[in-house]
């Protein structure tokens, strides 16, 4: 059984990766920390008595299923705007800030130069657009494999697909992911 | 560059995106961390159960089993309750009789005083007495 110290560790090591991969999936911030926490007080409630090796792929099935709950309530709501927005007026105001970006990745290190910094920001930036422009199950499987280092077995235990599916799923990914970075000429 | 290599350049350049997180986005990913392992305290601390204790024998065991000496221990505190009662309500049999037999013995002997014939309630206490017997 996990203890309490191996599950704050544990979710300490993967909190900023999570709300990554759910930011790629949902491309807005409040949503993935919502699910982010979601995940993790699911994990905590229902599985954290569970041995420490398993938090890993507990953590990331529940990651993935709370991300496709998000988009199902989504659609729900979305449904309703969608009724009541007909009968009201239109509301045009975009919340998102497009500096939000790179503010968020502004970072503090002191040995690297500004234009460096800024240009390093701008590339990860561009990566991370791209990721988020993959089809899901591609996203999901090339988040898993390359990102989690997760393998083959596990990324298709994850998904709940087969394990050939999960390599045309990564295999694919790689190639649209490598054509749109060169398109933008990102040279890795 | 191959697959595995390129895979492990975006991993880099992705760490490195998720260690960048901007301070509010980092202070919130915490306090749901926070959250989480609360909730696994609450989960994980032992449920409070009612420890059945007999007067001056031992707690039941640890897993709930109940041996023949707890069960007397259980069983002998109703057990003297049940017989408590029936005493008290022979006593109070006992003493009703008693009563009713000295009010007879008054009465047959000659010996109730004068003012008792005239008061109601003991000729309906005479007849009450008369039925009961």
């Amino acid at each position: 059984m996990a203890s309490a110290a191996e599950l704050s560790a544990f979710l300490a090591s993967v909190e900023r990766r999570a709300f990554k991969q759910a930011q790629f999936a949902v491309r807005d911030a409040d949503g993935a920390l919502d699910i982010v926490q979601d995940a993790m007080l699911k994990l905590a409630e229902n599985y954290g008595g569970r041995p420490a090796a398993e938090l890993p792929l507990l953590f990331t099935r529940i990651l993935q299923n709370t991300i496709h709950d998000y988009f199902r309530r989504q659609k729900v709501r979305s449904t309703w705007v969608t009724l009541f927005s007909a009968l009201g007026g239109r509301d045009d105001e975009d919340d998102s800030d497009p500096l939000e970006t790179l503010e968020a990745l502004a970072g503090s290190d002191g040995a690297e130069s500004a234009a460096d910094k800024v240009e390093r920001s701008q590339v990860i930036a561009i990566i991370e657009e791209e990721i988020s422009r993959l089809p899901a199950r591609q996203r999901e499987a090339f988040v898993m494999r390359y990102w989690e280092e997760m393998d083959v077995a596990e990324t298709a235990a994850a998904m709940g697909c087969s394990e050939g599916s999960v390599k045309t799923h990564c295999s694919r990914a790689n190639h649209a992911l490598a054509k749109a970075l060169s398109a933008r000429g990102i040279r890795l | 560059m191959n697959e595995n290599e390129f895979g492990y350049r975006i991993r880099q350049a992705l760490n490195e995106g998720a260690e960048r997180l901007d301070y509010k986005t980092a202070y919130r990913l915490e306090q749901a961390r926070r959250k989480a392992l609360m909730a696994h305290r609450a989960e994980s601390a032992p449920a409070y159960r009612p420890i059945l204790l007999p007067a001056g024998g031992p707690p039941l065991e640890d897993d709930g089993h109940v041996g023949w000496a707890q069960r007397l221990g259980l069983v002998a505190p109703l057990l003297a309750l049940v017989i408590g009662f029936v005493g008290i309500y022979q006593w109070q049999h006992d003493q009703r009789i008693n009563e009713l037999a000295d009010i007879d013995f008054a009465v047959l002997l000659d010996e109730a005083p004068i003012d008792a014939y005239a008061d109601k309630g003991f000729g309906a206490l005479l007849q009450t007495n008369t039925d009961e017997i």
